[in-house]
């Protein structure tokens, strides 16, 4: 795979002048994260309900990005994590199946984008930034953009939306790892 | 052999009375540990464990309970209305609450964390309450202090079947050997 965004610095092609549409191809896309569990870590999964990208690779600011994840279906790498995580306590599933994060500005950084956005957990909306990369995804053809990989990485403290069970024995800060893939839907 | 006589303890009594003492006493010491240590994967069996133990003293405790009103248990040993007898039926009546309320009270406070309560690393007990962090902390709250008056009680228990035992009345020889 290659790095997409060095079309971004380079100027896209005409047919990507224009800001493109995409939408999530969701049994191949997936949600990790990782928070503290006293010396060890508890991990999981959470399935990705609906991401919604527009892609300006002209203009990389008049980006925007929509991701809604299924908070009710979550994993942890252990049943009681799993439990405690979608229970009133933190995630508070049963009220509040989803978990949303909208884009508020994205400008490039590095080799990638730094997106700046709301998300909002049990309700709270709270700012966030994430590091986002692109790259095409396997088997398409150099300069076909039609189906593109984002990862989204950034960390939220769980604090902040009211999610503070079980903060004797567990991390406050939760890292997000998102891997989107998107195919164009215009 | 097995059931109490009217001057004896037999030995279903004797076996309940013993294997609950060593059971408390692993659990109290499991129980305090687990309010030390920091939780993380190589000690969270620990808690089950100690949920394990808690409901089988539970069990037995209720066994016991039963047990006692198909073959009672003898009386104290000497003038029933002497103060160390009245004392020592305090006890026991103590004992026996705590030895059912301490186990319930987890089970209370376990259930309302709305985490599964399992025992033996493969059954799940029933939901005794709702999720409820007021429960949750009341529960633990209580778990706590009775523990600690569970303790107390041992104590003056052990003292008092030990200074009898010094005494040579029986007491202690009955729980013992059974004669």
């Amino acid at each position: 795979m290659r790095m997409l965004l060095l079309l971004l610095a380079l100027g896209a092609s005409p047919a990507f002048a224009a800001p493109a549409k995409y939408t999530l191809q969701p049994d191949a896309s997936l949600i990790e994260f990782e928070t503290d569990f006293g010396t060890d870590k508890i991990t999981g999964q959470m399935p990705i309900t609906r991401a919604d990208l527009t892609l300006d690779f002209k203009n990389v600011s008049a980006s925007h990005v929509a991701v809604t994840l299924d908070s009710a279906h979550a994993e942890a790498s252990f049943p009681f994590a799993a439990q405690a995580m979608k229970g009133p306590k933190v995630l508070d599933s049963v009220d509040f199946p989803q978990i949303s994060f909208e884009s508020t500005s994205v400008t490039a950084k590095g080799e990638g984008a730094e997106v700046k956005g709301r998300v909002t957990i049990r309700g709270v909306t709270k700012p966030m930034v994430m590091l986002a990369m692109i790259w095409r995804q396997k088997g398409h053809q150099a300069g076909d953009l039609s189906h593109l990989t984002i990862r989204l990485t950034g960390a939220v403290n769980r604090s902040d939306f009211g999610a503070v069970g079980w903060s004797d024995m567990v991390g406050d800060q939760v890292r997000l790892d998102i891997l989107a893939r998107i195919a164009r839907s215009d | 052999m097995w059931r109490n006589s009217p001057t004896q303890f037999g030995l279903a009594s004797r076996l309940l009375h013993w294997t609950m003492a060593a059971l408390i006493l692993a659990l109290l010491v499991l129980g305090t540990a687990l309010g030390w240590i920091k939780p993380n994967l190589s000690t969270l069996w620990l808690y089950g464990l100690h949920k394990t133990m808690g409901l089988t003293a539970l069990s037995l405790a209720v066994i016991r309970l039963i047990w006692h009103r198909i073959s009672p248990p003898p009386p104290p040993l000497g003038p029933t209305a002497h103060w160390q007898n009245r004392a020592a039926r305090a006890t026991h009546l103590a004992l026996y609450l705590l030895m059912l309320a301490i186990p319930l009270s987890g089970w209370i406070a376990s259930s309302a964390t709305g985490l599964d309560v399992v025992i033996f690393g493969q059954i799940t007990l029933p939901a005794i309450t709702p999720t409820s962090e007021a429960l949750e902390n009341a529960g633990f709250a209580m778990h706590g202090i009775l523990t600690k008056l569970l303790l107390a009680l041992l104590l003056a228990h052990i003292a008092g079947a030990v200074l009898r035992g010094l005494k040579g009345d029986g007491t202690l020889r009955r729980i013992t050997k059974g004669l």
